[in-house]
């Protein structure tokens, strides 16, 4: 009798304790995204009474190309690929050189990291002062045709300045996490690569490589969910622009919704994109660790 | 001999050519700065180099056309409520799910944390209109209190996987001698997390602290309740060929933060690195 008072005394205590925060998750996640389902199905403008039940008419447009959801996707799959790549190559150079000692290595890595901290709004607002005032200031005192390319005005162009702006903005990160990895590997299992002859490249890229594999997971995972979602830095430094060249997946979900007033046909986009980050980000995940090397 | 000289002379090359890497990377930042204390026709003809003589002039015009003051007390305010919520909500959660293991707690742990899966931009549509539905859009606390639910899944992970490194001995030990769940919460589970606490609160300021879009759905609509972040973009959006105003307002925007991370550097590090290798 006793015994089953007080099980059923934690058990109340179990639901208790865990409640509020179920209620909060469900409050802010699980049920707008039911809703975001429900939404993607209809045709609505935000204003109207109800919504208009209309099929999956959303997810026919978005496929056939007539609205701008599929080239925000094209845009955002190029931009994650070039940032997952070369923020995770010049974060670990960038981590192995400063694991060397010398004095100032501690202010750098601090150096590194502080455009990280700083509002990605702000970042692109920098930047754009630099794309227009500085680079033609640049030009005049140099005469390079280098400065004076359209770095903001030009399609092509305006992808790279997006992508090194975006990169610029959170390599401190991941120098940190490789920084922390290198130094988690054993310095005894390098030196015995030494004694073995191995060169110090055959060390790096046979030896430590191999091992930084959970670092690498983790940094190439993390890069990759941050690079599907772009949004601030793009907002405050093209718009999107020109001529929808650096328009992302993100920032098209944003636009339909509460520019255009599709809350519809922007639910539907918004279910795509997250089928399609889920999708990848787990692929990424179980590739990745499928490579790690056990020590 | 040889050997060592050349290495040595390799070291070198590389310090120099990390501190230019370094100067270059920083300069952008350095550029604001030096920007923000010039007057307009500097800003304009030497946009690019130290002012020749620093004026503060931009600062107090600035100060107090966007109420500097009142847009940190609301950054502080949302931030402080959203961490004390998360912290709070997720460690007791955490608690109980990895001590009492039954079907309903397994249950609740992968309810959870799930929605680490789901990203912000698929629910924000329905987040507006839901939270239009009970009244927290257009308010401060309001914000505050919707980070928690934002915040609980990852802090709850985190939280999780390091309960289970607190020996159970401890609190079997507390419960032996009387004490009741939430004592043991309070008086020896709490107090353990210390160290993880760190972590979710470093990576939660972060966030919250520079978070646009939640703020842009939310609480943008009134002067009063705008975060630094969002008067910023205004700002700067209506300063944009000002760019001196310009420029101080994103200085007053990133400063707090830097500041911060001068003095508690160590901490933010390390916080940043535990929570990527547990997240």
């Amino acid at each position: 009798m006793k015994r089953s008072s007080m099980k059923k005394k934690k058990g109340l205590e179990n639901v208790l304790f865990t409640i509020p925060a179920v209620i909060l998750v469900c409050m802010v996640m699980y049920i707008p995204f039911v809703m975001s389902g429900y939404y993607s199905l209809t045709r609505w403008n935000g204003i109207a009474k109800q919504p208009v039940f209309i099929g999956l008419e959303n997810f026919k447009t978005i496929l056939s190309g007539s609205d701008s959801f599929l080239s925000a996707m094209w845009f955002t799959i190029r931009y994650t690929f070039f940032f997952v790549i070369v923020s995770n190559v010049a974060a670990l150079a960038l981590a192995v050189a400063l694991t060397k000692r010398f004095r100032l290595a501690n202010l750098y890595r601090g150096l590194f990291f502080i455009p990280y901290i700083m509002s990605m709004t702000i970042v692109g607002f920098i930047w754009k002062f630099i794309f227009t005032s500085g680079f033609k200031k640049f030009f005049e005192v140099t005469g390079w045709g280098f400065w004076n390319l359209s770095w903001l005005g030009n399609p092509s162009m305006a992808f790279w300045s997006v992508t090194i702006v975006g990169i610029w903005q959170s390599l401190g990160f991941y120098i940190v996490l490789y920084i922390a990895g290198l130094q988690a590997v054993p310095k005894d299992i390098i030196e015995a690569a030494y004694v073995d002859g191995a060169s110090r490249r055959q060390t790096f890229f046979k030896v430590t490589v191999p091992l930084l594999g959970p670092s690498m997971t983790t940094c190439v995972f993390m890069s990759l969910t941050n690079g599907l979602k772009v949004f601030d830095i793009i907002l405050a430094l093209t718009k999107g622009g020109p001529g929808q060249s650096t328009y992302s997946a993100t920032l098209s979900i944003y636009n339909e919704a509460f520019t255009r007033n599709n809350y519809g046909l922007g639910s539907a986009q918004a279910i795509l994109y997250f089928v399609f980050v889920l999708v990848i980000t787990q692929l990424t995940l179980k590739m990745m660790s499928r490579k790690e090397v056990a020590l | 001999m040889r050997r060592k000289t050349r290495q040595r002379l390799s070291h070198i090359i590389l310090v120099v050519i990390l501190t230019v890497i370094a100067l270059l990377y920083i300069y952008p930042v350095a550029l604001m700065f030096m920007n923000s204390v010039k007057p307009f026709g500097e800003v304009i003809a030497t946009p690019v180099s130290l002012p020749k003589k620093p004026t503060f002039g931009n600062y107090l015009y600035v100060g107090e056309k966007i109420q500097y003051f009142r847009l940190l007390w609301n950054n502080v305010m949302i931030t402080v409520i959203g961490i004390i919520g998360i912290v709070f909500f997720s460690s007791l959660a955490a608690y109980i799910c990895d001590r009492r293991r039954t079907k309903y707690t397994k249950f609740i742990y992968t309810l959870l944390i799930t929605p680490m899966l789901i990203p912000f931009q698929t629910i924000m549509i329905t987040l507006l209109k839901a939270m239009n539905i009970i009244h927290l859009n257009n308010s401060r606390v309001g914000l505050g209190i919707q980070y928690w639910g934002f915040g609980i899944p990852m802090a709850t992970f985190i939280f999780y996987n390091f309960m289970a490194t607190i020996p159970r001995d401890l609190d079997e030990a507390a419960t032996v001698d009387g004490a009741t769940t939430w004592q043991t919460y309070r008086m020896v589970i709490f107090p353990l997390l210390k160290s993880v606490t760190v972590t979710v609160i470093v990576l939660d300021v972060m966030w919250i602290w520079n978070d646009f879009l939640l703020p842009l759905l939310m609480v943008n609509s009134n002067n009063k309740t705008k975060t630094l972040v969002l008067a910023a973009y205004t700002f700067v959006g209506q300063m944009n060929t000002q760019w001196q105003y310009a420029m101080v307002g994103m200085v007053m925007a990133v400063f707090p933060s830097i500041l911060v991370f001068i003095f508690l550097q160590k901490y933010i590090v390390e916080g940043v690195v535990a929570g990527a290798v547990k997240g």
